[in-house]
């Protein structure tokens, strides 16, 4: 009686169901390439926007101590809301699109990038800025060529954390249909844990995050070449 | 449907009753007694571990007429009418046997869910004699097997029918009738009962307090539903004969242990509330979930966990023990195992 029933008698365990399949990755390969594809705009995306958001805002910050306060404190308390709150909250305004999902991604690198922009304008030495002065550099000219290559290093420190924590946080998208690889991961979830799907989803995220990091890392490398000077 | 669910569980978990019963005998006495004391200090119904998940028996009808039903927005039905009658088409032929086999050839047999779709597009003839379709349609998927894999058979014959048909992933159902009424997506594969009460419920209609407008009539669910759907812009189509409603499992040690089969027994025999409930996170507002298992069974619970809707973490907790009784969907290939 129980065979009549056909090929739903079988089991959740008595199908393979192996943590790394290979066949998974090459039959799959199309909606996988898409997921990759969101995954490395959308971070792409947050972490430039973000970026230009956080400079001027850091600029303001160092401006007094009066706004440094509200601009620290109001991109920190935005990090403390939870990322699937987050994205319940915006979604209603900008509906089930890849724009929900930026926005949020956004908020959330303000607190890292605003953070490590400031240090890094501070850590310039006054005796530096007051030479720079002596020289004859205006207010903006300071700021491209004394200011912020001294401050690139925490620049860049910035823009490496803020990348690895935004393509983590791309997979909690998956709640408005743009999760990126999170699509895997929840999918994998969905359809009965399905394990290879999963870690397909997991390791391409932590694979994404590594590449990511490396590329920067020697962007900041070509960037400040007297660093390496000053060691060798 | 709902009597071919229950023509094909009952008889497993009758068989379940039968062999444990053989094969437990002797260690009945010992379960017995710690049964028996169990109930004077108020967990006679705590979880117990086994493999094997049954289905008790919705004796007093709580569940609705869950039938699939394609929910369409209603400027792209007027806009264009060969989707309402392109998908009509769909639920003339769908089965609850097309669904359970669907969803496990992608659950157990780990086929994608578009291709699970095609094939079945494809052997079911759905792609020939629909036509008079044009322009981009997007069709909503909610991400549980079943519902991408009917949202794949709607884009399929959609784009058979001369649509350029996508399908877009969503997540719940608060976030995606919303974009469903706004036009960002056009399509989804709904049930008709939950779909029904949810719109009913929504402020804009009648409120989060009223009356339920579903049962388990379809005809009557469905004109019922239709008037209030149109006012939020939405038009629902034929339902088709396959559903996939709620039921609740427990693992078959429990089953035995205690005696039931249906939950009108498991609230006589748990009056002590010392069941742990186990469902998805909104379980304890949804009507067919909690509250409808308090109302219409008198079941009292010590907590609720939440897991996920009839997913792999509600068969997991039931399994290894962590609660004693979840929410599985009665179309859910693991229920029949043997």
């Amino acid at each position: 009686m129980l065979s009549a029933a056909g090929g739903v008698v079988l089991a959740v365990d008595e199908a393979p169901n192996p943590w790394i399949d290979p066949s998974y990755v090459t039959s799959n390969w199309e909606p996988i390439l898409r997921y990759l594809g969101e995954h490395v705009r959308l971070t792409v995306a947050a972490v430039v926007i973000g970026a230009l958001i956080a400079f001027p805002l850091a600029l303001l910050a160092r401006r007094s101590r009066y706004l440094a306060g509200p601009v620290l404190g109001l991109s920190t308390l935005i990090y403390t809301i939870p990322s699937l709150a987050m994205f319940a909250f915006v979604a209603p305004v900008t509906g089930l699109s890849a724009a929900t999902v930026l926005i949020g991604l956004v908020l959330y690198s303000l607190v890292i990038l605003v953070r490590n922009f400031l240090a890094g304008l501070q850590s310039v030495p006054d005796d530096v800025r007051e030479a720079a002065r002596g020289m004859g550099y205006g207010p903006v000219r300071m700021l491209w060529q004394v200011e912020l290559p001294l401050a690139l290093p925490s620049v860049m420190a910035g823009l490496r954390i803020a990348t690895v924590s935004t393509v983590a946080l791309v997979t909690v998208g998956v709640i408005v249909g743009h999760g990126g690889l999170g699509q895997l991961i929840t999918g994998g979830f969905n359809a009965n844990f399905y394990r290879a799907e999963i870690v397909t989803g997991a390791l391409g995220c932590v694979l994404l995050a590594l590449l990511a990091d490396l590329l920067l890392a020697g962007v900041e490398k070509a960037l400040t070449p007297w660093t390496r000077r000053a060691r060798a | 449907m709902r009597l071919r669910a229950r023509t094909l569980l009952t008889p497993l978990a009758l068989t379940a009753v039968l062999a444990t019963a053989a094969c437990g005998s002797s260690g009945s006495s010992g379960t017995g007694g710690g049964q028996a004391s169990g109930s004077a200090s108020g967990d006679a119904c705590a979880p117990v571990a086994g493999d094997q998940l049954v289905v008790l028996r919705d004796d007093k009808q709580l569940q609705n007429a869950d039938n699939i039903v394609p929910a369409v927005n209603s400027a792209t039905a007027t806009a264009s009418p060969a989707v309402v009658t392109t998908l009509n088409a769909v639920s003339a032929a769908l089965t609850t046997e097309d669904l359970i086999r669907m969803n496990a050839a992608v659950d157990v047999q780990r086929q994608s869910a578009a291709d699970v779709a095609a094939a079945y597009v494809q052997d079911n003839g759905l792609a020939d004699g629909v036509s008079g379709g044009s322009g981009p349609i997007v069709v909503g998927g909610s991400n549980f097997t079943e519902s991408t894999v009917l949202a794949n058979v709607y884009a399929d014959v959609l784009t058979a029918a001369g649509f350029q048909a996508t399908v877009q992933e969503v997540g719940n159902r608060e976030l995606y009738l919303q974009a469903l009424r706004s036009g960002q997506i056009q399509v989804f594969p709904e049930y008709l009962s939950t779909a029904a009460d949810f719109i009913n419920r929504l402020p804009d209609v009648n409120g989060p307090d009223a009356e339920s407008i579903a049962s388990s009539d379809v005809d009557a669910t469905l004109s019922a539903l239709r008037p209030i759907a149109q006012q939020v812009g939405l038009i629902f189509g034929a339902p088709s004969e396959a559903t996939d409603q709620n039921a609740f499992a427990v693992t078959r040690e429990l089953a035995d242990q205690l005696g039931v089969t249906t939950l009108s027994e498991l609230a006589d025999a748990c009056g002590d509330g010392s069941l742990v409930l186990g469902g998805p996170p909104e379980c304890p507002e949804r009507p067919q979930c909690q509250p409808g298992l308090a109302d219409t069974y008198g079941l009292s619970f010590a907590s609720f966990t939440e897991l996920d809707a009839g997913g792999p973490l509600t068969k997991a907790a039931i399994q290894q023990g962590e609660v004693s009784i979840g929410l599985v969907f009665s179309s859910d290939g693991a229920l029949a195992q043997g």
